[in-house]
């Protein structure tokens, strides 16, 4: 799908990507992880066509820069700061529906309902005066709605809340098959579970390249019960921000998540180990 | 409906809701409304009374205004977009980049005429409420002449924003820009006449190049066929081109300019880095 070789970016005396080599393949969901400043973006922003560079680089076997339109029809992206839009939601729905051949309004409406966003209600809103939450999920299901080859997603699920994250996580699932994906993140836990392969930049250079078995929980609905060892607010306050139900008002908790957030539920968790007295996951 | 046209819809409602256009629209609505309010319609300068008169006046504030307001509401066009990230986001969907440049370039060029002509539109509707004769001939030239000079600064404003990294150089740019060619017109020109620092040709040409220059000859020529009113330089670019000539070289020169820059803006653009 994607063909790197040597592939160099300079601006000015300053070399961004320095030689990076990498072949990425139909189905592959890649973790593109690195600190501020490895390259993430400005390869990300070479493969849609937007840099100039140095090197081979093909996607779906054409250049990026010569067949822009082709390839970016095959192309989801959602950037990491949503733009600002002066437009409303539905202006932006239908500008969107109508520049992707296969996106429909539709199918935007759809997938920002799975979502939990509400375009009827937001229809006149300007994109602008949405939270940054509500803006993610747009930008979200605009990408998903044209049903892209390859996905490339920059921090995706930065700005959205716990529930959202569990549709967005289980949506990505569902598309796995068919989508190859690219996930720019800072952190690996959150996305662990979505992908097969990392790759790992750091000053212009790929220095890791894994790929990864796929997990047995991923896609599946995990029940969790916790018993605290005393009321703890901040650990209380964290079980609710899960959605998790109290038990007879006492200290048992339970609640279900996805299984690809298990590794971030595990983390929230663990700063309140000393406050939990049972602990269960099936 | 095609990209294209797409594009310049949505760049058209993105800049309609934008605080500039509605004081840009404000100037030029609030000038006509100023000038009836202050009975220019009544006044006379060289035999011209009534809407003519206003026209003129409206047509004169034009030269000095109109081609700093296109600038500034321009300039930052593609670099304004690249520094918000809108442009990143617009170009990862399938447009392609001429669909993107020129249809921003002709939603622009709606957003600035629509109010300038809708003022000359709103004088000449009040002028028949009050019965006043309407000069059709003048008119027409003016809306064609406001048309072209808009086109003229539109292509400069688009070129610069595909030149320069940062909003506030171009913001910089374009005010040197105007005042150089402010500073060109034939009132420093005469002032050089008189020193003969510099060959009368010379001075007839940066005149001639300069399209505040032949906008305001052109402005004053309706009304005042000899130029007598204007400066040397225009005299002699009168004498050597002819009444009609000039009048059609008052149009077309700035209607060249402008596709010249925004057809170098667009090779500019589609040949760099594009965010």
């Amino acid at each position: 799908m994607i063909k790197i070789k040597n592939l160099v970016k300079k601006f000015g005396k300053t070399t961004v990507l320095d030689g990076i080599d990498l072949t990425i393949k139909k189905g592959d969901r890649i973790a593109l992880i690195g600190q501020n400043g490895a390259g993430k973006t400005t390869l990300i922003r070479a493969i849609l066509g937007q840099y100039l560079v140095d090197g081979e680089l093909t996607v779906l076997d054409k250049n990026p820069r010569r067949h822009r339109v082709e390839i970016l029809e095959r192309i989801g992206y959602v950037p990491q700061l949503p733009p600002p839009i002066q437009m409303s939601v539905g202006e932006l729905v239908k500008f969107s529906a109508a520049i992707s051949r296969k996106s429909s309004t539709d199918a935007i409406d759809q997938k920002a309902a799975e979502l939990g966003l509400d375009i009827g209600k937001n229809v006149k809103k300007p994109f602008q005066k949405l939270s940054g939450g509500m803006k993610q999920k747009l930008l979200i299901a605009l990408a998903l709605a044209g049903q892209p080859d390859i996905l490339i997603m920059d921090e995706p699920a930065a700005n959205l809340d716990p529930q959202a994250r569990q549709t967005f996580f289980l949506q990505l699932m569902r598309s796995m098959e068919n989508t190859t994906m690219l996930l720019s993140s800072h952190r690996v836990d959150e996305i662990i579970n979505l992908i097969n392969r990392i790759v790992e930049l750091d000053y212009g250079k790929v220095v890791q390249d894994d790929q990864i078995g796929r997990s047995r929980f991923g896609d599946k609905m995990l029940s969790c019960r916790v018993i605290l060892t005393e009321e703890h607010k901040a650990a209380i306050r964290m079980l609710e921000d899960w959605n998790f139900d109290n038990l007879n008002g006492g200290l048992e908790f339970k609640g279900d998540f996805i299984g690809a957030e298990r590794l971030r539920f595990l983390t929230s968790i663990s700063h309140f180990a000393n406050h939990i007295q049972e602990l269960n996951i099936s | 409906m095609n990209t294209f046209f797409r594009v310049t819809l949505a760049d058209f409602r993105e800049s309609v809701r934008a605080k500039w256009f509605l004081i840009y629209c404000l100037v030029f609505g609030g000038t006509v409304v100023l000038l009836f309010v202050l009975g220019i319609t009544e006044s006379r300068v060289l035999g011209f009374t009534g809407l003519s008169r206003l026209l003129i006046t409206y047509i004169q504030l034009c030269v000095a205004i109109l081609p700093i307001l296109v600038l500034i509401s321009t300039v930052r066009g593609v670099v304004g977009d690249r520094e918000s990230n809108i442009l990143e986001y617009f170009l990862s969907m399938p447009i392609s980049l001429g669909a993107y440049f020129w249809g921003k370039i002709l939603s622009k060029f709606f957003l600035i005429f629509i109010p300038i002509s809708g003022a000359l539109l709103g004088a000449i509707v009040w002028g028949m409420l009050k019965s006043l004769a309407i000069p059709w001939e003048i008119a027409g030239y003016y809306a064609l002449l406001l048309g072209t000079l808009s086109w003229c600064f539109l292509g400069l404003g688009m070129f610069i924003s595909t030149l320069v990294k940062k909003q506030e150089w171009g913001l910089g740019l374009s005010i040197l820009i105007w005042l150089v060619l402010l500073l060109f017109i034939d009132v420093i020109l005469i002032g050089l006449m008189l020193q003969q620092q510099i060959q009368e040709s010379v001075i007839v040409a940066v005149s001639m190049l300069n399209p505040i220059m032949v906008f305001r000859a052109g402005a004053v020529l309706l009304f005042d066929p000899e130029l007598t009113s204007m400066g040397p330089a225009s005299y002699v670019i009168l004498d050597n081109m002819g009444h009609g000539g000039f009048l059609a070289y008052t149009i077309l020169y700035p209607l060249s300019l402008g596709w010249l820059f925004s057809w170098l803006g667009f090779s500019r653009f589609k040949k760099g880095d594009l965010v």
